[in-house]
């Protein structure tokens, strides 16, 4: 079974061997649609591993004072499988899903970045093997998945798990973010001729919308990571309060991530909510405009609701009033697309596929998810309700009755495109019912569990009244789930050996990933159809009443960066973002001085000179590429090593500051300024040592002539780089050395 | 001075805002006779008089920083962009339009510097950042002058920043996604500031913290609004934080709704 290479065989384009090669060489390939399936086959061994550690809480808690699992062993099971499932599981299956449709979706090759890709790929496994190494290690970290400040530090975690969960979720993090790059500069820069921007299938603009919080969202994650992983190897203080630290810190860092994050997971499902919908309704979506647009405004207010979060810790009514509000308006833009939805299916010739069922029950499931959600914005209701079995029961039906759901429509929608073969509608009517019915068994009974006071992440419970059989049949239907999915994986197993062939496009569907063979080639598309509205082969199907051609006003529709820079400048966001919460970090931190060493230590004038040549370096880079734009390689030769110069300078300038601190016995760890100042400028100096390899690659490529022999635009992406962290340093500078002087 | 009796007594009939608002009604009258876009500069003008002579003028006076805050909003963000949306559509200014023809020319023009993207941002985001520094957020509370050059700067920058989104000939602005972008761009760093206002553990304007009550209204804020500094401070920053970021967010979906609308006439004209 592997039709690409049969295709490319039977083409002529491969030899015998090189045959051969393709079949060992899912390892290193760089193909899109074999990195998706990747992505996808990885999350499945996760669902499966997350999937037993739930059944395993489930069953410690189907009856009262059991003793199944010790409390330990309990506490470690539910931090992995809401770690898991949301890191290992959802991300890497939205992330394949996304990998494989959207060059597809769009009429391109590849991704712009094929090798970028596979990179993002496989840092998955690592990811989920650190993860999990911390069972070898000592422990799995048992502190939930949001990893709470100060119980996820040294004195209350001393053993490894906390530092491997830290890693682990570094490392998916920078792997995540290089994905969203890729989707970004894919539908940017790699768009067929006609695929506009305002002509993107929807699952495509979601996607594309999406990467822009996963770019902006992970790295404070990441920044959180970092002082987390300090605080715990290097004995600072950043989120423990008898140092001087603040936990609620890690709270504000975590969510400031976690409520972007569960957009990051929800809107891949809402793309592929508003592919399934209409192609079985046999419509066009009601108001793409709508849909696209409400994304957008989910993306932005994504980023401003995250105190929700913490009613319980005591911000102040004030700052709860805010939120409260806040948070209800973004059930909004998030109503608008369960409205466009419904009236997609409104007067619909609808076809009861096992693909639209999950659409279907992921409207209705995800709806009242939602409604349980507004009801947590509602602040007094949530001071009751938090930390109760209700919020469980109220993030399942968003998680698994919204996003798994929708996953399960998507996955049974293209099947047939990524395999070749038809999922046996049979056995996936069986796994729909098994699984709704299990799943509204597991959860809707949670919710009166927790009004009826039961607490989240308790190991056991005494024998209350109802408590008991309530419990019980919420772990009956865990198990129907379990079963759901095993039919799942069967049904899959057994298509791949002996399923009906599909087609090129078995539902009629609408959207460039139909117009190609199933599998589609190496290649993706040997010709395009023509492509005037949001529905090309509606129009090849239905000549003589087409859809309304999307107009092409002005060039941004069409537009087509350079892909470097566009992926230079995306990297630049997120980049700003890490620096941002560090930024951030130091001010907070700082704004009461302290006792112990201070800004009064450094030594502004020095520090100024070198400074001034990083500064300066920013010009004698603009001058090289001035210099290759005239084609002048030997000036641009000479500012390029001028400004490697200067930026060495720089480094060095750094390192004798260091190193006089550190002789007058100032550490990380010797104050919260010695903590942040290492850290923020110690960061900003890595930049710059990586700034100065990308610079002497350029120079090294320049010696070589590479740049006189073909048009790169290398140069330009790496200058940018360049500026952008010679820009941090000027916040640096003024917000370390220069504003604390003024106080 | 109970609250009734502040409302009431707390305006601030300050003859020179007045002046302006007159005068600047009568210029817009004799240059657009009968343009019906006239009710925007109403509007303009009416969030104009409510920020400088209502009782949000009083409070701001060194009373309460979260007055200052809305103040500082209405100023930057609404009425600048009342009166651009006022000047008719396609309107060009005189002097801008020989000065496009080349670039190099462009570049020297003062004007044109003030219309790139970027001055436009830094306009914006800058005197959000600037007028919050601590010295001078208190100078612009204790001194006349600098309050006047605070309240003339906030009206030339938000003109500065709007003008990339709402200026009268299409081919000024950015395309619909870059003003997303400008737009979300600028959001997120006036969040920032909002973030650090909100939960900074030091005063950020001294004045507000140590009142010096003219009006005999303190014990009123503090006793029957319950309103402490530290809460004061919180809700200034809270203002920045979220109601800011709403009506970026507006003016986002209005740039959506603007880009999906383009080239609607060409339906059915394959």
């Amino acid at each position: 079974m592997n039709p690409p290479s049969a295709v490319l065989t039977h083409h002529g384009l491969l030899t015998i061997e090189q045959k051969n090669h393709w079949h060992a060489a899912w390892i290193s390939t760089v193909d899109h649609k074999r990195l998706g399936i990747l992505y996808m086959l990885t999350a499945l061994v996760f669902f499966v591993i997350g999937g037993i550690e739930a059944l395993f809480i489930r069953l410690q808690l189907a009856v009262p004072n059991n003793h199944l699992l010790q409390p330990d062993t309990f506490n470690m099971l539910f931090t992995m499988h809401g770690t898991t499932m949301i890191f290992l599981v959802v991300m890497p299956v939205v992330f394949g899903l996304a990998n494989y449709l959207v060059p597809l979706q769009v009429g391109a090759r590849d991704m712009a970045f094929p090798r970028l890709n596979a990179f993002g790929f496989w840092i998955v496994p690592l990811g989920g093997i650190l993860l999990h190494f911390s069972i070898l290690a000592g422990g799995a970290p048992a502190v939930g998945w949001f990893a709470y400040a100060p119980l996820s530090e040294t004195p209350y975690s001393s053993q490894l798990g906390v530092d491997y969960w830290a890693l682990a979720l570094l490392v998916l993090g920078i792997g995540s973010v290089s994905t969203a790059i890729n989707i970004i500069g894919t539908v940017l820069c790699m768009r067929a001729p006609g695929m506009t921007l305002r002509r993107l299938p929807l699952f495509t603009w979601i996607n594309f919308i999406n990467a822009f919080i996963v770019v902006l969202a992970i790295p404070v994650l990441n920044a959180g990571l970092v002082m987390l992983l300090i605080d715990r190897r290097l004995d600072a203080h950043f989120f423990l309060p008898p140092g001087g630290g603040s936990a609620i810190m890690w709270q504000h860092i975590f969510w400031a991530f976690g409520h972007p994050e569960v957009y990051i997971l929800a809107l891949p499902a809402f793309g592929i909510i508003s592919e399934v919908i209409p192609v079985f309704s046999r419509k066009p979506i009601f108001g793409y405009e709508f849909v696209a647009g409400s994304t957008v405004a989910i993306a932005i207010l994504s980023f401003s609701v995250w105190a929700h979060h913490m009613f319980t810790v005591g911000l102040g009514r004030v700052a709860d009033t805010f939120f409260a509000a806040a948070s209800m308006l973004i059930a909004i833009p998030t109503g608008v697309k369960v409205l466009n939805w419904s009236v997609t299916m409104f007067g619909g010739r609808i076809r009861y596929t096992t693909a639209m069922l999950f659409g279907i029950a992921f409207l209705v499931q995800f709806t009242c998810g939602g409604l349980s959600g507004i009801s947590h914005a509602i602040v007094p209701l949530d001071w009751q309700t938090k930390n109760s079995y209700y919020l469980v029961a109220h993030f399942h039906f968003v998680a698994v009755g919204g996003i798994v759901f929708a996953v399960f429509a998507g996955l049974f929608y293209w099947f047939p495109k990524i395999t070749g073969r038809m999922l046996s509608e049979r056995l996936g009517r069986w796994t729909f019912w098994l699984m709704t019915i299990g799943f509204n068994m597991t959860f809707i009974i949670q919710h009166f569990l927790g009004l009826a006071g039961m607490p989240r992440r308790v190991f056991t419970y005494p024998d209350l009244p109802g408590w008991g059989w309530m419990n019980m049949v919420s772990t009956i239907g865990a198990f129907f789930m379990a079963a759901a999915s095993m039919i799942f994986v069967y049904n899959v197993v057994n298509t791949l050996v002996r399923g009906a062939p599909a087609g090129d496009n078995p539902w009629n569907a609408w959207t460039l990933e139909w117009a190609t063979s199933s599998p589609p080639p190496h290649e993706n598309f040997h010709a395009l159809p023509p492509i005037h509205s949001r529905r090309p082969l509606w129009d090849v199907a239905n000549p003589s009443r087409p859809d309304p051609v999307v107009g092409t006003h002005g060039v941004i529709d069409t537009i087509s960066p350079d892909k470097n820079k566009t992926a230079i400048i995306t990297f630049i966001l997120s980049e700003a973002g890490f620096f941002g919460v560090l930024i951030l970090a130091f001010l907070y931190y700082n704004a009461n001085p302290q006792p112990g060493p201070g800004p009064k230590d450094l030594n502004l004038f020095k520090t100024g000179i070198f400074s001034l040549c990083l500064f300066a370096s920013s010009f004698t880079l603009w001058r090289s590429e001035a210099g290759l734009h005239r084609k002048d390689h030997r000036a641009m030769k000479w500012w390029l090593a001028a400004t490697i110069l200067l930026g060495g300078i720089f480094v060095v300038g750094q390192g004798l500051e260091y190193w006089g601190l550190f002789k007058s016995g100032v550490t990380l760890s010797t104050n919260l300024f010695s903590t942040t100042f290492f850290t923020l400028t110690g960061f900003h100096g890595l930049h710059v040592c990586v700034g100065l390899i990308a610079l002497l690659i350029m120079l090294v490529m320049a010696l070589v002539g590479d740049f006189a022999t073909r048009q790169s635009t290398a140069l330009g992406a790496v200058g940018l780089y360049w500026h952008f962290v010679d820009v941090v340093w000027v916040f640096v500078l003024t917000f370390v050395y220069i504003l604390p002087h003024w106080r | 001075m109970t609250t009734s009796q502040f409302l009431i007594s707390g305006w601030s009939w300050n003859p020179i805002v007045i002046g302006i608002s007159m005068a600047a009604l009568a210029i817009y009258g004799a240059v657009f006779r009968g343009e019906r876009r006239i009710w925007f500069v109403l509007a303009a003008l009416a969030v104009f008089l409510l920020a400088l002579v209502s009782p949000i003028n009083a409070l701001a006076d060194g009373y309460l920083f979260s007055a200052h805050m809305l103040q500082h909003i209405l100023l930057l963000l609404i009425v600048p962009a009342l009166l651009l949306l006022s000047i008719p559509r396609e309107f060009a200014f005189a002097q801008r339009t020989g000065a496009l023809a080349t670039k190099r020319a462009r570049v020297c023009q003062p004007a044109a510097v003030l219309a790139h993207p970027l001055a436009g941002w830094l306009a914006g985001v800058g005197s959000m950042w600037l007028w919050h520094a601590p010295a001078l957020c208190n100078a612009a509370a204790t001194s006349k002058p600098v309050y006047a050059a605070q309240t003339i700067s906030l009206l030339a920058f938000g003109s500065v920043f709007w003008w990339q989104v709402l200026a009268p000939r299409e081919e000024d602005r950015l395309s619909p996604p870059a003003a997303v972008l400008y737009l979300f761009t600028a959001c997120t760093a006036c969040s920032a500031l909002g973030i650090i206002l909100t939960f900074s553990p030091v005063p950020v304007c001294r004045v507000y913290m140590h009142v010096q009550d003219r009006l005999g209204l303190l014990g009123t804020i503090r006793g029957a609004w319950a309103i402490t500094p530290e809460k004061d401070q919180q809700l200034g920053g809270l203002l920045m934080w979220v109601p800011m970021c709403t009506i970026y967010l507006g003016a986002v979906l209005a740039q959506l709704a603007r880009w999906f609308s383009l080239g609607r006439t060409t339906e059915h004209a394959r």
